[in-house]
């Protein structure tokens, strides 16, 4: 009984955290643009105000029940994959419900949330929704692909397929995974540049291209949603690339340390980068990642 | 220059009737004045035969104390480089013409404009009913009777306080109690 | 305070001061001023400092920029652009055309006073108001929202027939849905 307790707790808390340490870097990489563009930006606490505000909306419009599924869906599948991803190593605090074939179904439960926002964009009858769901999901296509040759070749290496035995490797032998198989960092790096879906691969939800893709009929509560749970699954990633690469955290200070060298890296890059195609950036990710997601599961089997 | 203008001129005069002509040696450019029945003759024959390839553009303009409007064509040759006005009259209040849309094809814009700016029907023209105005159901606008000032103040109503039109910084100065400042006193009227 | 009487102070603060800093402008060049919006959104006069962002749909959208002169055909779709914002929405008038007709005081086909069509707020003068005179007039809507005056959504709903009678004077062809959403 106490177990249940303490672990229902802990769930609040990781949600928590992640909502704030995800918003909280939403904003910090609104400041980080500016000062690129040599100018000030925002204050860092800026996308707490933009969700309390689109929270108090006083009407909400929406176009019939199945409507509530697109922010719904987006929400479960960034809450779910939350409790399966270790946040910090043996802390009773922070439980994670992970089992056996958890890599597995991580990586089934991260293409879950656009296929549900498919259906609440699809009810809505707006044109712009349809082209940006039917863009998002070709694009995703191009991603998964080497996301899943640079997790197959770790699950090779180390005959596991549980996230929990890769965190003990690595505590145990000291060395961090990025040094053992550093191929298959480099193709969930490219991958996951296509994950956050920031510049060059933001044409699912561009505004000037295409009116927001399939945000474009939410407004007031639903977008608050969207938004946080957008910045909810991007702690999710990062904390699973910290995780896998580079050793798990042992306290919070380091997570955050971590966390936030590896979100510099989509960041940085998608400040300075026009904006690509839906074609072009498919091609893109089945060109090099592709070759360095081959090569790790190469290197994996073979030495 | 001046042989090639009235050897244009002649060739012209020959083959159809023309009312008038002027010559401008400035612009490099004679202006034709026609019959409204031979326009679609005269602008095939300078577009084929005499090298004027190119419509620069087309305009009306209204002769109100004469009762009349008045459609010029101006043409341009690239390779001699002289334009042509062709210029034919209309009467006010019967303004009719053919539509002439086969000789250039942009001509069917301008001919919307003019069959809503002016009222001027063309027979023949293919086009939707409405050009930029959307529900409009007052006169021609462009035409010199239609008085825009007592329309808009008629239709649309105004923003009071500004009838005297007195100057602007001396006026809130005045309604406010203050002082117009130093600096800006030398840009008051 | 801000329209509902029955919520209790501290709230209606709260609610302003996130309302106030975090405004998202929906990207609809209605005139000839709209060329001023984006030199206030670049690096030399940063709008983003305040929050401002610009939003692709009305649905997104909390202010409605009517910069410069309303043709009667635009006036027809900026009504139904402004029905589909959701409250608390703003509306600032630019330039000298929203205010008294402007340069095309005696046109056919320009409105010359757009308070009798929508509710707006606050008004910027110039022609086109220069990007720190943009800047001044957000300050103006921050101060009215934090004094919670800001409540043109509330007067549209409260005199919708006085704002339709006007609507409907000039503008001949209605056929706008019933809903005014």
């Amino acid at each position: 009984m106490e177990t249940i307790l303490i672990n229902i707790l802990g769930a609040i808390a990781t949600f928590l955290l992640a909502f704030v340490v995800g918003m909280t870097y939403g904003g910090l990489r609104r400041k980080v643009i500016a000062r690129i563009q040599n100018r000030y930006g925002p204050p860092f606490y800026q996308n707490f105000i933009d969700a309390f505000k689109l929270y108090s909306k006083n009407t909400a419009i929406h176009h019939g029940a199945m409507h509530f599924l697109g922010p719904a869906f987006l929400m479960v599948s960034s809450v779910v994959a939350l409790m399966i991803v270790p946040v910090l190593t043996d802390n009773q605090w922070f439980p994670n419900l992970n089992f056996h074939g958890d890599l597995i179904f991580l990586i089934y439960i991260m293409t879950f949330g656009p296929l549900g926002m498919a259906l609440g964009a699809g009810q809505t009858g707006n044109p712009n929704s349809a082209i940006g769901i039917t863009r998002g999901l070709s694009q995703m296509v191009g991603f998964e692909i080497p996301w899943v040759m640079a997790l197959v070749a770790l699950m090779i290496e180390h005959h596991t397929t549980s996230l929990v035995d890769l965190l003990n490797y690595q505590t145990q032998t000291g060395t961090w995974l990025i040094f053992e198989n550093p191929l298959a960092f480099i193709a969930a790096i490219l991958a996951s540049l296509g994950m956050f879906r920031y510049s060059p691969f933001n044409i699912v939800g561009a505004p000037t291209e295409l009116a927001s893709g399939p945000v474009s009929e939410n407004g007031g509560k639903f977008l608050f949603v969207m938004m946080s749970s957008g910045s909810v699954f991007a702690f999710v990633k990062l904390t699973l690339l910290v995780d896998i690469f580079l050793g798990g955290a042992g306290n919070l200070i380091i997570l955050l340390v971590k966390t936030f060298i590896i979100y510099m890296i989509p960041v940085t890059y998608g400040a300075v980068n026009p904006r690509y195609r839906t074609e072009q950036a498919v091609q893109y990710f089945w060109g090099w990642p592709l070759i360095f997601g081959f090569a790790a599961i190469i290197y994996a089997m073979y030495f | 220059m001046e042989l090639l203008l009235e050897k244009i001129r002649d060739r012209i005069k020959v083959n159809f009737d023309l009312k008038d002509s002027k010559f401008n040696m400035n612009e490099r450019r004679i202006d034709l004045y026609i019959d409204k029945k031979s326009i679609s003759s005269i602008l095939f024959y300078l577009k084929e035969q005499m090298g004027f390839k190119h419509l620069m553009h087309a305009s009306v303009v209204d002769w109100l104390e004469e009762g009349e409007l008045e459609v010029i064509f101006l043409l341009w040759a690239p390779k001699e480089k002289i334009s042509v006005f062709v210029k034919t009259r209309l009467d006010r209040e019967n303004a009719k013409m053919d539509n002439l849309d086969m000789i250039w094809p942009q001509l069917n814009t301008y001919e919307r404009e003019f069959k809503e700016m002016y009222g001027i029907e063309f027979e023949g023209l293919e086009a939707p009913d409405e050009f930029i105005l959307e529900d409009w159901d007052g006169p021609p606008p462009m035409r010199r009777d239609f008085d825009t000032a007592a329309f808009a103040k008629d239709v649309y109503s105004e923003r009071t306080g500004r009838e005297d039109a007195k100057d602007v910084r001396e006026t809130i100065a005045k309604r406010s109690g203050e002082e117009i400042p130093d600096f800006a006193k030398k840009y008051s009227r | 305070m801000y329209y509902d009487k029955t919520q209790d102070r501290l709230t209606e603060i709260i609610k302003n001061f996130a309302r106030k800093h975090s405004l998202w402008i929906l990207a609809y060049g209605t005139g000839c001023g709209a060329i001023e919006v984006p030199a206030t959104m670049t690096s030399r006069y940063d709008a983003e400092r305040l929050g401002v962002r610009g939003a692709a749909t009305p649905r997104q959208a909390d202010v409605l920029l009517i910069t410069g002169y309303l043709t009667v055909k635009t006036l027809k779709r900026v009504i139904r652009v402004y029905e589909q914002m959701q409250d608390p929405k703003y509306v600032i008038g630019f330039g000298s055309c929203a205010i008294n007709g402007g340069m095309y005081w005696d046109s056919y086909n320009t409105i010359k006073q757009l308070d009798l069509y929508l509710p707006v707020d606050v008004y910027i003068s110039g022609c086109m108001p220069r990007p720190e005179a943009v800047l001044q007039g957000f300050g103006k809507l921050q101060s009215l929202i934090k004094e919670g005056k800001a409540d043109g959504a509330r007067k549209y709903k409260d005199e919708l027939d006085y704002y339709r009678g006007n609507q409907q004077k000039i503008i001949k062809n209605w056929d706008f849905p019933d809903y005014n959403w």
